[in-house]
């Protein structure tokens, strides 16, 4: 067990922190004023392959290790989360199901405009009244002569703004009349295919979240992903893999906040002294380090099964609901370290505060998380 | 970053074996003024630097922003070195492991030591053309046409090849490393470790014997004065130091901002 | 005092290219000066050029008690590698002691190279030189990119040779009474052809070294958060008619050209008004400005070095209290 992180590991870090703080860095508090998508940053991230970064080289993508990947989140998030989720939903949710389940001919067609970032991946199967169940989906497909015929709704997709390919989680009927869900590749530009409006949300501004409207939608055969396989299983691998980067993610947030607490309660005089001296803002300061560091150990371990092709989904989930919890309380307790100027917009912990929430919302809640956790470890005792 | 960089007060040398693995800045616009000259003239890049086995780091960064393959001159003996022992041991090894280069370019300095010696120092060393602080490059055929702000002047030089470039931070901004450049860095690079035998030099002798410098100390000047400390509001504190300092800061700017009454 | 029998001298390189502006040889000349009581040498300035007479007796004037001058007019440009070769065959031939070069561009790529034909010491851009009690050079640089200097010695190696920084000496004003022996040496026919070719040299239309003389000077820092907030301290400048200094980092990101940086590398200042926003204070800095008559420093953090060496220390963000002076400013001055 090695827990120093290696030569390309470190490497990984300083480049993504590089570009993190040179191009998101300025920008970061007013895209998220102004709640709009950094055009002008992701067309730098295309050529860097931050769009490809598990997807395999011959599809023109990067084919990053999972440690790497979950850096390259952590580091981005760690300036810019609404970015770092835009990245890692593309990956995780957007591309990886196609890795995982497409057919060659769909690798082909779909993989390389995803690696490139000309088409953004979104992951859509959230609706008005499903979320956590994946089988519940009320978006339904209908097989006509050449191709499906799709109508639904889908709420508050990431990426819904911008993306280039959605994967619709629709239910259709087997032949047999039975409901099943599966999945379809929907292209921007299909008719029936439209965007709704941009959420007013608490936080993440800067990703263009959105709704999706299918009416009568008519999607080709041959963007059913993996005709065989059940949506629900796509959808469970997909999350597992997605709870790797949104604890990433809640990673990054904790880490920007804390580092910003750390460095204020330095600057910051009370007393003649600088707050930083006080017993009380070192306690905090210690339990956010503390908390800060179980979350990376436990997220990488997740990553390093994935890596080894062991089964990782209880330990992402663990990932994912231990970071999203820290990224929380990090955020909280470093606006408390700020006081007022904590409080106010002029200062980025406000940002982190807000944006950290979600992390315990989206890509299965808390709840979700720890129902997962719970039946496996129910499942190791008799 | 370079400012935290550990020093030993004793022998007021580098720790260099602490420091964690950064590419000198102006070597990265060196780095990248060669890529640009690849993009139109094809050929290999190869990047030297010399340093304990970490800076093998330093390598794998270069091959992560394009360049082909590294070296890395490691040897317990070469600690102490000061200039003119380094740009000794840099030369021997370009000697030997690109005796028919093209073109060397360095960084214009180090951003710890900022002595900028080791430069045109190798320029002596291997006996070619050199010139330091080049802002913009341009190849035609096998002459170099270069471009630098010298004490005030703009000039414009030629230097055919083989030769010697030290390169400024003005251009040349250095790219982001991709992330398919990165894993190309670890999964096919190419890197060779040279000691000071290798490269046919006496290992007998210690980077201290070759340097004719000596340090004789070290230290940190202390300057504190016995200073006015304003705080608050920024509208404040400036009405504050206007209203205290009008003659001394008017003065100065020859100007008067003394608060008139209306 | 030096235990030297033979009569030793220090010989100051005449870089004259901006005599009006930039002054080195002549406050090297006055170190040289200072420096010769101590071990009994003589000081010698060297000319390389054509028509030089005018720097000969400006250097004879400033201190010199001998000038070596090769007039010729192959020489009328600055010519590195005729340069280099020049000085390596006068040093043999006359081995001097002691070889104070100004850190200017040319002399930071000049004095490398001579050191390494004479497989001798050199250090970069020192901030003081003195000599110590066996009569060796004891030369100042700032080093190692932290808070520190180092004082660094040639015991064995001749000469010992230093650069140093523009304005960190005073020279000895002028006095065209005084005499000294002026040496002319012929241009040898046996030297190699320059490599380089110069194709084209104009002066620079940007602003040159005026900092070195300016009354106020505004400097910026990292702290001044981007390359658009740091481009405010143009206006304030502009303002109060002062000029725009910087630091290494800024010049690593860009905000501003290079000839802004004043520290190591860079330029000297001794303004009598400094306004420092957003700079902590690293070593190679703070030596540069520690002839400032009087600083006002703005800082977030109340510990920054660069706190502790001004006279007014005004804890807040930098940005703030530059859009701060400009409006005030632009109120009071009518």
């Amino acid at each position: 067990m090695d827990f120093n992180p290696c030569m390309k590991h470190k490497i990984v870090r300083k480049t993504v922190r590089d570009f993190s703080e040179t191009e998101l860095g300025p920008i970061a508090h007013d895209v998220d004023r102004e709640a709009r998508f950094p055009w002008e940053v992701i067309d730098k991230m295309r050529g860097l392959n931050y769009f490809g970064l598990q997807i395999p080289r011959k599809y023109g993508g990067a084919e990053i290790d999972s440690i790497s990947y979950a850096i390259t989140i952590e580091e981005l998030s760690r300036v810019c989360a609404a970015i770092g989720l835009c990245i890692t939903v593309h990956n995780s949710v957007g591309a990886a199901p196609i890795v995982t389940f497409g057919s060659d001919k769909q690798k082909e067609r779909f993989l390389p405009p995803l690696a490139c970032g000309e088409r953004i991946g979104a992951f859509c199967l959230t609706e008005a009244n499903a979320g956590s169940d994946a089988s519940g989906v009320e978006t339904n497909a209908v097989k006509v002569e050449d191709g499906y015929l799709i109508n639904g709704t889908k709420i508050f997709v990431t990426n819904g703004g911008v993306c280039g390919y959605a994967l619709i989680f629709a239910t259709i009927e087997d032949p047999s009349g039975r409901p099943s869900t599966k999945v379809f590749i929907v292209e921007k530009g299909m008719p029936g295919f439209s965007v709704g409006e941009i959420e007013d949300l608490c936080g993440m501004r800067a990703n263009p979240v959105s709704s999706l409207f299918l009416e009568d939608c008519k999607v080709p055969f041959d963007n059913c992903l993996g005709q065989s396989v059940s949506g629900v299983k796509v959808a469970l691998t997909a999350l597992d893999a997605g709870r790797i980067g949104i604890a990433a993610q809640a990673l990054g947030i904790a880490q920007g906040a804390f580092e910003a607490a750390v460095r204020y309660s330095k600057e910051r005089q009370q007393f003649r002294k600088p707050i930083s001296s006080f017993q009380t803002i070192q306690n905090y300061l210690a339990d956010m380090a503390t908390e800060i560091d179980a979350s990376r150990l436990l997220l990488y371990r997740a990553c390093a099964l994935k890596d080894d092709n062991k089964p990782f989904g209880t330990e992402a989930a663990m990932a994912k609901l231990y970071c999203s919890r820290v990224a929380t309380q990090t955020t909280n307790l470093a606006m408390q370290i700020h006081g007022g100027y904590g409080y106010s917009k002029e200062y980025d912990v406000e940002r982190y505060f807000r944006d950290a929430k979600v992390t315990e919302i989206y890509e299965g809640t808390s709840e979700v998380q720890r129902l997962v956790i719970s039946r496996s470890v129910l499942s190791q005792y008799t | 970053m370079v400012s935290e960089l550990p020093w030993d007060p004793k022998t007021g040398t580098l720790k260099r074996a602490l420091v964690d693995g950064m590419i000198n800045p102006a070597c990265r616009h060196a780095l990248e003024a060669a890529l640009i000259l690849k993009n139109e003239h094809p050929t290999e890049i190869t990047v030297i630097t010399m340093g304990p086995p970490i800076a093998e780091e330093v390598l794998r960064e270069a091959l992560a922003m394009g360049a082909d393959r590294g070296i890395l001159i490691s040897d317990s003996k070469i600690a102490g070195a000061d200039t003119l022992a380094t740009s000794k041991i840099l030369a021997d090894a370009i000697k030997t492991a690109c005796p028919d280069f093209d073109l060397v370019l360095c960084g214009c300095h180090t951003s710890d030591s900022e002595t900028a010696q080791v430069g045109p120092q190798i320029t002596e060393e291997l006996n070619v053309p050199g010139i330091a602080y080049v802002d913009q490059l341009e190849l035609n055929n096998r002459s170099l046409r270069i471009q630098r702000l010298s004490d005030g002047f703009t000039e414009t030089l030629d230097m055919p090849l083989p030769g010697l470039i030290t390169v400024t931070t003005q251009q040349n901004a250095p790219r982001y490393i991709s992330l398919s450049g990165l894993e190309d860095a670890f999964s096919e690079a190419d890197i060779t470790c040279l000691d000071l035998n290798d490269i046919g030099l006496n290992s007998g002798l210690t980077g201290s014997d070759r340097s004719p410098t000596r340090i004789l100390r070290v230290y940190s000047p202390v300057t504190e004065k016995d200073n006015t400390v304003m705080r608050g509001s920024a509208g404040k504190i400036v009405q504050q130091l206007f209203d205290q300092f009008d003659d001394k800061i008017g003065g100065a700017i020859g100007k008067d901002i003394k608060e008139h009454q209306s | 005092m030096t235990m030297n029998e033979q009569l030793t001298e220090i010989w100051v390189f005449g870089d004259y290219r901006n005599y009006f502006q930039n002054r080195v040889t002549l406050q090297l000349l006055s170190r040289g000066v200072e420096l010769a009581q101590k071990t009994g040498a003589t000081v010698c300035a060297v000319v390389f050029g054509h028509e030089v007479d005018e720097w000969v007796g400006e250097y004879i004037a400033h201190g010199a008690d001998r000038v070596l001058v090769i007039d010729h007019p192959e020489l009328k440009q600055y010519k590195m590698e005729t340069y280099v070769n020049l000085m390596v065959q006068l040093i043999e031939d006359l081995n001097p002691d002691i070889i104070l070069i100004g850190a200017t561009n040319f002399g930071r790529e000049f004095a490398p190279r001579i050191a390494k034909r004479m497989q001798t010491g050199l250090s970069a851009d020192c901030v003081g030189l003195d000599i110590n009690e066996d009569g060796i050079m004891v030369q100042t640089a700032p080093s190692f990119g932290g808070n520190v200097l180092a004082e660094i010695i040639t015991p064995e190696c001749r000469p010992q040779m230093a650069t140093i920084r523009p304005g960190t000496f005073q020279e000895i004003p002028h006095n065209y009474e005084r005499t000294g022996e002026v040496v002319k040496l012929e241009l040898p026919d046996n030297l190699p052809e320059e490599r380089v070719k110069l194709v084209q040299s104009e002066r620079s239309t940007q602003r040159f070294q005026r900092i070195e003389e300016a009354k106020v000077v505004v400097c910026g820092g990292r702290g001044m958060g981007s390359k658009k907030k740091f481009r405010k301290l143009a206006e304030l400048a502009a303002l109060m008619n002062a000029e725009i200094g910087a630091t290494r980092p800024v010049i690593y990101a860009n905000w501003i050209e290079s000839e802004a940086l004043i520290g190591q590398a860079g330029k000297n200042i001794k303004p009598k008004v400094l306004f420092s926003f957003g700079i902590s204070g690293a070593i190679q800095h703070t030596a540069a400005i520690k002839n400032a008559e009087f600083i006002i420093a703005v800082n977030k953090n109340p510990k920054a070095p660069m706190m502790a060496m001004a006279d007014i220390a005004i804890v807040a963000d930098a940005n703030q209290v530059c859009t701060a002076m400009i409006k005030e400013l632009k109120r009071r001055i009518r």
